[in-house]
């Protein structure tokens, strides 16, 4: 690489984001001019944020193409990180100065200096940096090495761990097993939710005992419930196959048949949720006016009318809510229960991404590329966050 | 920041080491174990327990972890924070990361010309041949054996009986017959054998063959920089198993590793297989299981591939390592441990606790006064097995680095040769160019 290259690489970034800003500060009647100045520092500053660590590795002559490629996608992130803020802030700013009424007084009780506030957070925010900013942070320098535990030197190896990732087949396989346990954990475990809900929430004799029954396996941990089930589908002595063939004449491998292991992790995932969301199903539909329901009756609507386009839209927040605490359940959480009940296996087919982390990482011993993981899995659970809210978010009937 | 992050942990972890200084003058000798069990852990407390109140000025402590893969990671995080113990278990394939890492002091080093360790005599000829071996790196004796095992066949003979089967089966070609009668029984258990997909038996079954695990001496002439898992025992091997799930006969769990032990102790402790391949050290728990519940289980050799014929097999378990650097009092105290701890009166008593073999002669002789292994044949199997092997390059067992994260890349091929319809040679090709990457990475990362 020649020495002049870097230096190009943040006079495209600063061009970019001078034009970008320009732009954005015309539309709101800014001087373009200051627009662009902020904006190509910003670019440059943007730019140089994986780059500079990196020490602009990924296009080395020698690397791939796919590290060339990698890396552009690393200074567009760099540089979204740094512009894209700077230019909501200077919004947020502007609009402010026009408009002084909105928002921006004091409110009465808020702290008057920054002092203050600052040394009743510092107990939160030392714990925060020390045990998870911190190591958030030097994850990204591990996922740029070749490390092991207990190995006498590590080796910086750009960005393998990331770009080596696209061959992996077990890896990718390992996102399509993920994606398929989540969805059927999140649609499985919310429908069967609601429809206990439904029932739990009738006045009938003796509901809360059977709401408080319904409610204890979200008490019972992950790892627990992994155990359990591990018992129940045994395929030699577990009792399901027992009941199954007594009754159908059937046996299912699910332990040790690659088809059938992802609905043991399904199963008992969602039995172990099922508590938590049949508690707030309850409480959301407590929150369902009887007059509405009322009115819907007198106008002729019949049960299913009444359920599917009056109670179902109105418990729309919660259900919102609970398909994203439900998604980050079946991310993050399953790993106590798959790492009991299957281990990954057979043939992979429950090694979810969480699982796959710490097969590498901790069985495998390779932190960097265990590392590399990790972070992908972060920027995948942030996309999936805001392309949620911003799907469903419209949507959403949050109510008067 | 992270200068002075350590720091503070430092000052914290000094102000706790020097506060119970003052209340005690013993010192203090920590040993981490892999053992959780009260059989095995709580065996290990009594005797320092024991050996505190011979020599009060000494105080060992013993920790168990939940199996050897977690103490090996314990091992390197507390020697990454400079909070290793005096005595470490390690098992036998973490032997090149233990040497590698620069934690450990070999023993016979430690003891250098004395005959004795506070009164307990030190006498390293008293161990068995293949256990000395074994332990014996480039002609310096490294690491106290202690649980040695082998991988051993269980036949549960009430059901072989029935079959007409009357001994246990020796080759794989008597396993298939003795299955064919088995299943063919009007009250056949659901499989009729097992074995846990641990990367112990897949060595054990190549090493019969006389097949290397690895390149240069299977890593005992210098270090080792491929394995080569992909080769004619290996492929025998694959094809004996898969056939015999075909056929029904052969129950796979899906467990790999670790988790693999629990899954067949299941399946033969319920009867629902009539035979399983398994290790010595549970030689005890197998046999009683038995006696408890009314058949009668004997223990045989690991039956071999009847094509290439049995060379020998490997040693399995565990020893004791020592920590390098510590000062001489605790090194002494280790040191007067470890001996102790394979007295002929306690390595009689583990062996008989558990089934792993009795490390020392005079142990098997005061055994074989007692009349022990007449009574209870089951548990001369493993010292028989590795007494009549030939000591190859094979049967030594191989010393390879990252072995651990290796036995799951061959447990993964197991798993897929049993699982799928890929060619064995395939699967195990893909196996080894996987194994090659792991252990090239740990080369890079470790070799001078």
């Amino acid at each position: 690489m020649t020495a002049q290259a870097p230096l190009l690489i943040h006079v495209i970034a600063a061009l970019i984001g001078a034009v970008y800003l320009a732009w954005r500060f015309q539309r709101i009647q800014v001087s373009p001019a200051l627009g662009g100045m902020i904006g190509a520092a910003a670019g440059a500053v943007g730019s140089a944020i994986f780059m500079l660590p990196l020490n602009y590795c990924t296009f080395e002559s020698e690397r791939s193409l796919i590290d060339a490629v990698f890396g552009v996608l690393l200074i567009g992130i760099g540089m979204a990180l740094v512009v894209l803020p700077v230019d909501a802030l200077i919004r947020s700013v502007v609009m402010r100065r026009r408009n002084p009424n909105m928002g921006g007084t004091a409110q009465a009780g808020a702290f008057k200096g920054w002092l203050l506030p600052i040394v009743f957070l510092a107990p939160t925010l030392i714990v925060l940096t020390l045990f998870l900013y911190y190591p958030s942070l030097d994850t990204f320098r591990l996922s740029t090495l070749l490390a092991r535990l207990g190995a006498r030197r590590t080796l910086f190896v750009c960005v393998d761990n990331f770009t080596s990732l696209v061959s992996d087949g077990d890896y990718l396989n390992s996102f399509v097993i993920t994606i398929f346990i989540s969805a059927a954990i999140v649609v499985l475990g919310l429908a069967l939710a609601l429809g206990i809900a439904l029932l739990a929430y009738q006045p009938i004799k003796g509901a809360r005992i059977y709401r408080t029954l319904l409610i204890w396996p979200y008490a019972i941990s992950p790892v627990v419930a992994g155990v359990i089930f591990l018992l129940l589908f045994n395929p030699t002595g577990g009792i399901v196959n027992y009941a199954l063939d007594n009754v159908f004449g059937i046996k299912i491998g699910w332990l040790n048949d690659p088809t059938a292991a992802p609905w043991a992790v399904i199963i008992a995932s969602v039995w172990k949720s099922l508590g938590y969301n049949i508690l707030f199903y309850i409480a959301g539909l407590q929150n369902v006016s009887k007059d509405i329901r009322e009115a819907a009756s007198i106008d002729g609507a019949n049960v299913a009318q009444r359920f599917f386009s009056v109670v179902l839209p109105l418990l729309s927040p919660i259900t919102f809510f609970l398909v994203i605490t439900n998604m980050t359940y079946a991310f993050f959480e399953t790993f106590g229960t798959i790492d009991y009940l299957t281990g990954g296996g057979p043939l992979n087919s429950t090694s979810t991404l969480m699982y796959n982390i710490y097969e590498v990482g901790i069985t495998n011993n390779d932190l960097g590329k265990a590392a590399a993981q990790s972070i992908v899995l972060f920027a995948l659970v942030i996309g999936l966050t805001v392309v949620q809210f911003r799907t469903s978010g419209n949507r959403v009937n949050y109510g008067a | 920041m992270r200068k002075s992050f350590l720091f503070v942990v430092l000052a914290a972890m000094l102000a706790l080491a020097v506060i119970p200084a003052f209340a005690q003058e013993t010192v203090d000798v920590p040993v981490w174990i892999a053992f959780t069990d009260e059989n095995r852990l709580g065996w290990a407390q009594d005797r320092a327990v024991e050996y505190n109140e011979m020599f009060p000025q000494y105080n060992v402590t013993v920790e168990g972890y939940a199996n050897y893969e977690e103490l090996f990671a314990a091992t390197a995080l507390a020697a990454e924070q400079g909070t290793l113990p005096a005595v470490v278990q390690y098992f036998e394939v973490a032997t090149q990361d233990a040497r590698d890492s620069g934690y450990f002091k070999p023993i016979a080093e430690a003891i250098g010309d004395r005959t004795d360790i506070n009164g307990i005599a030190v006498n390293f000829d008293d161990f068995v041949g293949p256990v000395r071996e074994y332990y014996t790196i480039d002609g310096v004796f490294t690491s106290m054996p202690w649980n040695t095992s082998s991988a051993i066949y269980f036949s549960n003979m009430t059901i072989l009986d029935a079959a007409g089967v009357d001994t246990p089966p020796t080759t794989w070609a008597e396993i298939d017959a003795a299955c064919e009668l088995v299943m063919a029984l009007e009250t056949a258990p659901e499989y009729c054998w097992t074995f846990p997909n641990h990367g112990w038996f897949f060595e054990q079954w190549i090493a019969q063959q006389d097949e290397q695990f690895a390149n240069n001496g299977n890593g005992r002439e210098e270090r080792a920089t491929e394995v080569s898992i992909n080769n004619d025992g290996s492929v025998a091997l694959l094809t004996f198993l898969d056939e015999q799930l075909a056929k029904g006969y052969l129950y796979y769990s899906g467990a790999q590793g670790g988790d693999s032990w629990g899954t067949v102790d299941q399946a033969f402790s319920t009867q629902q297989v009539a035979m399983a391949a398994y290790s010595s050290s549970d030689t005890a728990t197998y046999t009683n299981v038995g006696t408890d519940n009314g058949f009668e289980v004997v223990a045989s050799f690991l039956p071999y591939n009847e094509v290439t014929g049995w060379t020998g097999n490997l040693i399995g378990g565990a020893s004791l390592w020592l920590v390098d650097g510590l000062s001489t009092e605790v090194e002494d105290g280790a040191l007067g441990f470890l001996l102790s701890i394979n007295s002929t009166e306690n390595a009689a008593a583990w062996h008989q606790l558990t089934g792993y073999i009795a490390v020392t002669t005079s142990a098997n002789e005061l055994l074989t006064e007692q009349g022990w292994f007449e009574e209870n044949p089951n548990f001369s199997v493993a010292a028989d097995q590795l007494a009549q092997s030939t000591i190859t390059t094979a049967t030594s067992g191989a010393i390879i680095g990252a072995f651990p994260s290796i036995r799951s890349v061959v447990t993964q091929a197991v798993d897929t040769a049993l699982l799928t319809d890929e060619p064995v040679a395939d699967v195990l090709a893909a196996a080894q160019e996987d194994a090659n990457t792991v252990l090239e990475e740990y080369n890079l990362l470790n070799a001078e």
